[in-house]
């Protein structure tokens, strides 16, 4: 006892890590998880400026929970896994893909789809951390998620749009809102973490009150700066340095609340979207990003964990899924962004080739599916294959580590780069010289 | 003290800190050779601890720095101007003893104190429930423990026991009520406030990396409470303990099942008789005590609260050592372990001999917080400039006062004083910034940019301000002024207990300059600047 250790506090999940946070904000009691996620996700710009690189930007549609690759890019038609649905051709000769994504079947050749995702985690929560940050954990560290990694690397921190979005309106989720409460910049520190919004998390007195004039709102901000810097530059404060740069902060987010108004879109386009919140933030992600925006990940909760009625479920998530990366992937190729903009469509795991008593699909992270589109991305590959019945990879083995390091190849970033880091071991942005996968890459 | 009397008071010192070190591991020893005051062994160890990392700590702080930090430390509330010129106008060379003897009598650290208590025991919470924690007595239960002094080992029984026999221990039911039921929730709370350790790991295994803490304490500790339900009864809310019941298996990660049993920390397993499987048992009148009110809830023979109290917090040392590193943490800014509530094998203390010391030294003065506090805010490491010393980086070394965010309640009190000369504690203001600022003691302090904007754009803060229009309130004081320069020294004065620097008096002085058509507004503003400006946000 007594000895100094730089082993971990707790046993490795970062669940622990945000107990005392959500206790005192009072979520557990009350759960008022609203304020909490928010408040503990808002992201502070850094003083440091990173160049701005290619200008390359990213969206993750987080289909959480873990959606079933049968259903969707590996089907298995007339094999005991298949399911109910059938698989239908494409526009990529020889490749089929679900019924129920008949939409992405005439874009294939923008897409690159990797059938053979097989990781470790078979737990949701494990899951998403393994498949947002890209690494097993390694507490007491923590690893930055994708989007904090690669805003930090891509974004532009002067800008008044924030570079790292979550849009989730979905305050619940399971193992998913747990998570979310958590540290999401990890080592890269809180100003790389996400801005949250969607739904009821539109961002809270954005709007400048009738009582004050603009200039007198700049005014008293300008005197306000002075007195508190002044404070900060006697002693060195590293708490009035936090409290400055929120502030400085403000006059930015303000500038851009409209980005965050759903009822600002185009009708015509919230209509192509479809009407579900994840569509309808799907289309807020192509704003956000065609003004300025480097991440922006969308979720909704945790649906995609059907244990129960499987293909009942699928059938109304899978269709949704198919129109919306169908609308994100065209739009964004009209835009002349899609060339840009790396379109990421994946959860924490698969689905198990056969079925539970409940005519549900449990956990499977042997042999699953993922997709990916735009800046970097070689159109119409997929990649790896499973056995006839799906249960096993049996080409193209692809696992977290290779996955980043594609992602952050196609984005423009070495994979393997040391983080700086003084004072802590050497981490690596994909550990272990992990390859990418090539076949994907341009 | 003459040099001979100091060696002689030093080597009594280290007598006694050799007794305590041997005694340490002992439960119930109480060192009672006569020595230093607990204040000077504060000193002692932590100028041991700069000699051992070989730091030079910060200067002491100003009287004027002084006075604003101890006011709200101790009466969560900046000074009023006259407090603090009455300070700095004191000629005796103990004032700032007067001046902790005198909060530490005051309402207003009861009011802080319950505030800071209740915020750790029962976490933030919407206006409603804190109006029912009103209601049920609770609130009033904590201040008369403040403003008492109760002991604290006392207090921790009567509300883990929540088995009130008279009115004035009614409140206390409210800690277990308020978590409805919610067994695993009362545990993981438990185990932080009253025993400095967080337990939520062990839930579903042995904890990975502190050895000490045991699946097993996780679901013993859920036991203990699990046979309580929640009653409304004639007497009012009661946590009725039923007889039988609460019997189960918790599972490990390779599928082992385990009984729950009754222990905690290493405790031995309370006998008490299982079911076999399958086996109903009878909530016989027999398994209970007679003689109760007809109207009481009825009382278990065998109560497995009271058993608790009895067995596991009875005598524990930690219950004292969990307090006192908060404590600690409360005036210090972090705890000698940190985080505060993490005092296992992993988290070893900054100032282990000091923890231990002060542990001993609270046992002995019966559990009493008021002297715990007064030693600490008399140490000279309290009393330090909270400017960092260039070269010292590490926080535990206590080489400076280190900064920390106002409480919503500090800083509720401090704007209402400041701009309207009163306050009251149950203003609308001081309810919405307890909504907005819900940390209390955080770990490191990161200022969200939503606070950044209530404070920018919220209509409660904003009519605060405007609304204080009255010839008592600053605004008009500060407008009656005949100069602008008089007006920046007036509020430089009231709101950051200071003069201006000439800088500073200046940038007041234009911007009000070019506001000279609405002076009133303009003033408004001014104000709205420093009381968002770091100086006025930070304890410092």
């Amino acid at each position: 006892m007594n000895q100094r250790s730089d082993k971990s506090s707790h046993c490795g999940s970062p669940e622990h890590a945000v107990h005392r946070r959500l206790f005192l904000q009072g979520s557990m009691a009350s759960g008022a998880a609203s304020v909490a996620s928010f408040n503990g996700l808002f992201s502070i710009p850094a003083a440091a400026e990173q160049a701005r690189q290619q200008g390359k930007k990213c969206i993750l549609l987080w289909l959480c929970g873990a959606p079933s690759q049968f259903e969707t890019w590996d089907p298995k038609p007339g094999t005991s896994t298949s399911g109910p649905f059938r698989a239908i051709p494409t526009n990529l000769p020889g490749t089929h893909v679900s019924q129920l994504m008949p939409r992405c079947a005439t874009i294939m050749d923008k897409l690159a789809v990797i059938r053979s995702m097989k990781t470790e985690p078979s737990e949701h929560f494990q899951g998403i951390d393994v498949l947002t940050r890209g690494d097993q954990p390694r507490p007491p560290f923590t690893r930055p998620i994708l989007g904090s990694a690669i805003a930090q690397q891509l974004g532009d921190l002067d800008s008044p749009v924030p570079q790292f979005v979550l849009l989730d309106p979905c305050p619940e989720g399971n193992e998913f809102k747990a998570f979310k409460s958590g540290n999401w910049a990890g080592w890269l520190g809180a100003e790389y973490g996400p801005v949250r919004a969607g739904g009821k998390y539109s961002i809270p007195n954005l709007g400048r009150l009738d009582s004050i004039s603009e200039l007198d709102h700049q005014d008293r901000e300008t005197l306000r700066a002075f007195l508190s810097r002044k404070y900060e530059n006697d002693r060195r404060s590293e708490a009035a340095s936090s409290h400055n740069a929120a502030f400085q902060r403000v006059a930015g987010l303000m500038s851009c609340a409209p980005l965050f108004d759903l009822n600002k879109l185009p009708p015509a386009d919230r209509e192509r979207y479809g009407p579900g919140a994840f569509a309808q933030h799907a289309l807020q992600a192509r704003h956000l990003i065609e003004n300025g925006s480097t991440f922006v990940m969308v979720a909704n909760g945790m649906p995609w964990d059907n244990h129960v009625f499987q293909h009942e479920m699928h059938q109304m998530l899978v269709p949704e899924l198919d129109n919306v990366l169908f609308q994100l992937i065209t739009d964004l190729e009209d835009r002349g962004l899609l060339e840009d903009t790396l379109v990421i469509a994946m959860g924490e795991f698969g689905r198990t080739p056969w079925l539970n008593e409940a005519r549900g699909r449990d956990h499977y992270p042997n042999a699953w599916s993922m997709a990916m589109s735009g800046a970097g991305i070689r159109g119409g590959v997929v990649h790896g294959a499973t056995d006839k019945l799906g249960r096993n990879v049996v080409e193209g083995h692809t696992d977290n580590r290779q996955l980043f390091a594609t992602i952050f190849r196609a984005l423009g970033i070495q994979p393997d780069e040391e983080y700086d880091l003084p004072g802590l071991p050497t981490f690596r942005r994909v550990e272990d010289d992990a390859k990418a996968v090539e076949e994907v890459l341009l | 003290m003459c040099p001979a009397g100091k060696l002689l008071h030093t080597s009594m010192f280290f007598v006694c800190v050799w007794i305590a070190a041997t005694s340490a591991q002992a439960q119930h020893v109480l060192v009672t050779i006569p020595g230093p005051s607990t204040t000077e062994q504060i000193d002692y160890y932590v100028a041991r601890g700069w000699a051992d990392r070989e730091v030079d700590p910060a200067t002491s702080c100003s009287d004027r720095e002084f006075v604003r930090r101890l006011y709200l430390d101790l009466a969560g509330r900046v000074p009023t101007v006259q407090e603090t010129d009455g300070f700095l106008g004191d000629q005796r060379d103990d004032k700032r003893q007067h001046l902790v003897d005198a909060l530490l009598k005051s309402e207003d650290h009861v009011q802080h104190l319950t505030d800071v208590m209740d915020a750790l025991l029962m976490g933030r919470t919407d206006e409603d429930k804190y109006a029912e924690r009103a209601a049920h007595h609770w609130r009033s239960y904590l201040e008369e423990f403040v403003r008492q002094n109760r002991p604290w080992n006392e207090v921790a029984a009567e509300i883990l026991l929540a088995r009130p026999d008279n009115q004035s221990e009614r409140g206390a039911v409210w800690y277990l009520y308020e978590r409805k039921n919610n067994h695993q929730s009362i545990a993981e709370s438990i185990a932080p406030f009253f025993f400095g350790l967080r337990i939520e790991c062990a839930q579903c295994h042995d904890h990975m990396i502190v050895d000490e803490i045991k699946q097993s304490d996780y679901w013993g500790l859920v036991a203990f409470f699990n046979r309580g339900k929640n009653t409304k009864t004639k007497q009012g809310p009661r946590v009725v303990e039923s007889a039988i019941g609460g019997f189960s298996e918790f599972a490990d990660l390779t599928g082992s099942s385990y009984p729950n049993l009754l222990s905690f920390l290493g405790s031995a397993p309370l006998n008490e008789k299982r079911p076999a499987a399958g086996q109903d048992q009878q909530d016989l009148d027999t398994l209970y005590v007679s003689g109760k009110p007809s109207d009481a809830p009825r009382v278990p023979k065998f109560s497995r609260r009271q058993a608790f109290i009895e067995k596991v917090v009875t005598g524990n040392r930690r219950i004292a050592l969990a307090m006192v590193n908060r404590v600690w943490a409360m005036l210090m800014g972090r705890g000698i372990v940190h985080p505060f509530d993490e005092m296992d094998s992993m988290h070893p203390p900054s100032h282990p001999d000091l923890l231990d010391q002060l542990t001993i030294e609270f046992i002995n003065s019966g559990y009493q917080m008021r002297g715990l506090i007064r030693s600490i805010v008399r140490s000279r490491a309290y009393q330090l400039s909270s400017r960092q010393p260039s070269g010292v980086d590490d926080p535990a070394s206590f080489a400076w006062y280190l900064e920390r965010p106002l409480t919503a309640e500090q800083m509720a009190r401090s704007v209402q004083l400041t701009v309207r000369g009163e306050f009251k504690n149950d203003a609308p203001l001081l309810q919405a910034f307890r909504q907005q600022f819900r940390d209390v003691l955080p770990d490191t302090f990161v200022a969200p940019v939503a606070d950044a904007l209530y404070l920018s754009n919220h209509p409660a803060f904003d009519r605060f301000i405007r609304d204080s229009d009255e010839p008592a309130h600053l605004r008009e004081r500060v407008l009656q002024q005949p100069t602008h320069s008089k007006r920046a020294e007036l509020l430089l004065n009231t709101l950051f207990h200071r003069p201006p620097a000439t800088s500073e008096q200046k940038a007041i002085t234009d911007f009000l300059e070019q506001r000279e058509s609405n002076l009133g507004s303009a003033i408004d503003q001014a104000i709205w600047s420093m009381l968002t400006s770091a100086e006025f946000r930070l304890n410092h």
